[in-house]
């Protein structure tokens, strides 16, 4: 189900009228949810509940068990154990056609002729997410980081939360199952603030992702042909727009409607676009995929604890990783190794070339930043290297006939929403919506609301998935 | 901050704007209209799953579509047609998937528009494309998208703004279409004349022509110059190819004792001086009725349908296309090509 669709209002509000009704007790209310989070999920494609319930038994099996055993041999099979089944699910599902693909050209490669049919498997949603999310309770429990769930359907719930289930944010256990302990209500500023931010999100997708820039990022990187510079930049700024829009929009969304039942969700993103380095745009940008990277494949590949040669290893091989979580695509491993090569550079600027970011230089960097951000999200964005290649190419000017394909209102309206994306980032780099409304008087922040949801409404949409659902 | 005093005031804000905006477009002369979409197209393709012998399926373009109309198919006959013809599309991706993904042996209409049944088997071309998502659309939609539709249906009926078509008409009013009206310079020559919406569908797949296209001769000559692009810009037909997988899913259907039915509705003006030339009726039609071997109708044999003229040259009117309906399905039955379930 899509936060964007009708049936997800329904379903919103039928959940509401239940969860805040004098019917159930806390107990029962959590079970409430748990069915409603399966049904969430099922109404996309019910057999594919079960890796949910896989998932959910084993890594709690695991958990229970690495909790009570002491022995060290034990402990290691049942994080293993928790590891393969969903690194498995994982390698079967997602990366199981581009594992045989790569086989079968590295086969063709010493001149034997293998064929293959490609065994299109069905790509589970939100997979990466709830497999990472439920791999770290194990690795937590193994490291005796946290304490066990404890009951099966807080940790059932834990798993299979419906805002943040298919597309995160990645919530470790310690923030979120130790909230379905005891009952919660949202109070009334946190409802309403809840539908603030289910609004905010819903914006960000319909109106900004799928209606202003989607079509032209769409265009350009679906074009055959050699692009005009000024398209390829276009195409590339409208995608960049479109991916932050559309990720943030779904993380915006997922904290509101847990704020609506009053359970707290963390940050995903802090305006990333206005980040000073890399290093800044990865505290920024999908802060629970970063912060999980971090904690148990940075960290453990040994950090910064080996010397600088074994942390640049780590480093790159943690965004090569990354990139790879993505998708299964070479593409989305140079967009990784991008940002490997970005965090390196910036790394060995800070020790041989440091400089003091002003107030004057900032906004240039933050500039240079988003620029180069830009450059990965070609490969991002593009499936096959020849149309990355052929955008890099049109970008920097490598191509005199580039054919113009955008007509100039689509140019100035990607440009303007951009700009104001670029400076809004800016300005809010150091606060938060939060803050801004609490300064901000209620008729001026009820007339942006209002037009908000007017414009949604307006755009309607075409209940278009949200990009991310597909990683 | 008192962020309930702004919820409210947001919901009293944006309810008056949204009926304001509907007000408006009522009185720019739009009304509540549905969207020819995949999901209506996929609620009634799953008709066919539990359709009877007796049953009829309608396949083909948007001439079958707009043509035979279903209340008059039904009066005449006594059974209600399971309309699946779609605008812009060959009629062999659908053919081939009741074919070979359904047990259907009732009756076929295949509406036969030469430029779109002749003109590709390539997956990636535009009549072929379009069809295919439809039935690709009804075997991969989830449950929360049929819900969505069921949903939906009641806010397209009643709210004249929801207007967000899949065919992106030039005169919709969703956000997006009134954001690509504006044009500024003229870095990017656009080909393609507008192409505005000449129809109306309703929930049981009924399409028939709006009075506008009807009445208003330069709205209708709009549709004309669409027609005139299409028809420069349309690559030469692929006759071997597509009548050899037409003829094939042919076979099939009648080893399964299915009942074809071919007919061509009309078409006029310039776009049938073009059919004529480019697709000769004695090369396609003829060939083709006689290799399938099927029962089959042809406007130009009929007196009662040689002078139908087209407003936009490719569809009827819909008053004439209740005529040709109740005609046609006068001359089927005589020719018990299809019986009646009529009980007098």
């Amino acid at each position: 189900m899509l936060f964007n669709s009708l049936s997800f209002i329904v379903f919103l509000v039928i959940v509401l009228v239940l969860y805040y009704s004098k019917l159930f007790k806390w107990t029962s209310k959590k079970r409430m949810l748990l069915f409603a989070s399966y049904a969430f999920y099922g109404l996309w494609n019910p057999p594919l509940v079960i890796l949910l319930w896989i998932s959910t038994v084993v890594d709690w099996t695991a958990g229970k068990r690495l909790a009570v055993e002491d022995n060290q041999r034990k402990r290691k099979f049942w994080l293993l154990l928790s590891m393969c089944v969903n690194l498995g699910f994982l390698a079967f599902f997602k990366y199981g056609d581009f594992l045989l693909e790569n086989f079968v050209s590295l086969v063709n490669s010493f001149g034997i002729d293998y064929k293959v049919r490609p065994m299109d498997i069905i790509l589970p949603m939100g997979i990466s997410f709830y497999t990472f999310q439920t791999m770290s309770y194990t690795i937590d429990m193994y490291k005796r980081k946290i304490e066990p769930a404890r009951t099966f359907l807080d940790f059932a719930l834990y798993v299979t939360f419906f805002p943040q289930l298919v597309a995160g944010p990645i919530v470790r256990a310690k923030d979120l199952i130790t909230q379905f302990y005891e009952e919660k209500r949202a109070t009334t500023n946190q409802f309403v603030w809840g539908v603030f931010l289910l609004t905010i999100g819903l914006f960000q997708k319909v109106v900004l992702a799928d209606t202003l820039l989607s079509g032209v990022a769409d265009d350009v990187f679906g074009s055959s042909k050699l692009l005009h510079g000024i398209d390829a930049w276009t195409g590339t700024l409208a995608f960049s727009g479109q991916i932050f829009f559309d990720f943030a929009g779904y993380s915006t969304c997922a904290i509101g409607i847990a704020l609506m039942l009053g359970i707290i969700l963390p940050d995903n993103f802090k305006y990333p676009y206005a980040s000073l380095g890399f290093s800044d745009l990865w505290d920024r940008w999908h802060i629970s995929l970063s912060s999980w990277l971090r904690d148990y494949l940075y960290i453990p590949l040994g950090g910064n604890r080996h010397g600088i040669t074994r942390m640049y290893v780590a480093l790159m091989l943690t965004m090569l990783l990354g990139g790879l979580w993505h998708g299964a695509a070479w593409t989305f491993m140079v967009w990784g190794g991008l940002h490997g090569t970005y965090l390196i550079l910036e790394k060995l600027q800070k020790q041989y070339l440091p400089f003091k970011i002003t107030k004057w230089n900032g906004v240039f960097l933050a500039f240079i930043t988003f620029s180069c951000v830009n450059i990965t999200w070609v490969f991002f964005r593009a499936r096959e290297f020849d149309t990355a290649w052929n955008m890099i190419k049109s970008m920097f000017y490598l191509q005199t006939n580039g054919e113009k394909i955008l007509d100039s209102f689509s140019i100035i309206k990607v440009c303007v929403v951009i700009g104001i994306m670029f400076l809004c980032h800016w300005i809010m780099r150091n606060t938060s919506m939060r803050e801004v409304s609490q300064k901000t008087s209620p008729w001026v922040l009820a007339v942006v609301w209002a037009i908000l949801l007017f414009l949604i409404v307006i755009a309607q949409g075409s209940g278009e998935q949200f990009i991310y659902f597909q990683f | 901050m008192n962020l309930k005093k702004s919820f409210l005031i947001a919901l009293a804000i944006s309810a008056i704007a949204l009926t304001c905006w509907e007000l408006y477009w009522r009185s720019q002369g739009y009304y509540p209209t549905l969207n020819d979409d995949k999901a209506l197209w996929s609620m009634h393709r799953a008709n066919v799953e539990t359709a009877t012998g007796d049953d009829v399926v309608i396949l083909g373009s948007s001439r079958a579509y707009f043509d035979i109309q279903l209340n008059e198919w039904e009066a005449a006959t006594g059974k209600k047609p399971i309309q699946l013809a779609s605008t812009g599309s060959s009629p062999l991706p659908t053919f081939n998937d009741i074919v070979n993904n359904t047990d259907f042996k009732g009756t076929v209409i295949v509406g036969v528009t030469p430029g779109l049944l002749f003109s590709t088997t390539y997956p990636k071309a535009m009549p072929w494309e379009r069809p295919q998502a439809k039935v690709n659309h009804y075997q991969d939609r989830t449950y929360a998208q049929r819900l969505n539709f069921l949903l939906s249906i009641p806010l397209q009926q009643n709210l004249a703004f929801m207007s967000a078509d899949e065919e992106e008409w030039a005169d919709d009013i969703d956000l997006k279409a009134l954001l690509k009206r504006i044009k500024i310079g003229n870095r990017v020559e656009s080909s393609m004349p507008p192409f505005y919406n000449f129809g109306e569908v309703t929930i049981d797949r009924n399409m028939s022509m709006t009075q506008h296209a009807t009445n208003d001769t330069a709205f209708a000559n709009t549709i004309i110059e669409v027609w005139k692009f299409f028809g420069a810009g349309a690559p030469p037909p692929d006759k071997e190819a597509t009548m050899a997988f037409f003829l094939k899913d042919v076979e099939k259907f009648k080893a399964k004792g299915g009942n074809l039915v071919l007919v061509r509705p009309p078409s006029s003006g310039g776009l049938r001086v073009g059919e004529s030339h480019g697709l000769p009726r004695t090369e396609f039609w003829d060939d083709l009725v006689k290799q399938a071997n099927v029962k089959s109708y042809h406007f130009e044999d009929y007196e009662q349908f040689k002078n139908l003229k087209c407003p936009e040259w490719s569809h009827l009117s819909a008053e004439d296309a209740q005529y040709f309906t109740t005609e046609l399905a006068k001359l089927m039955l005589a020719d018990n090509t299809i019986t009646t379930s009529k009980t007098n």
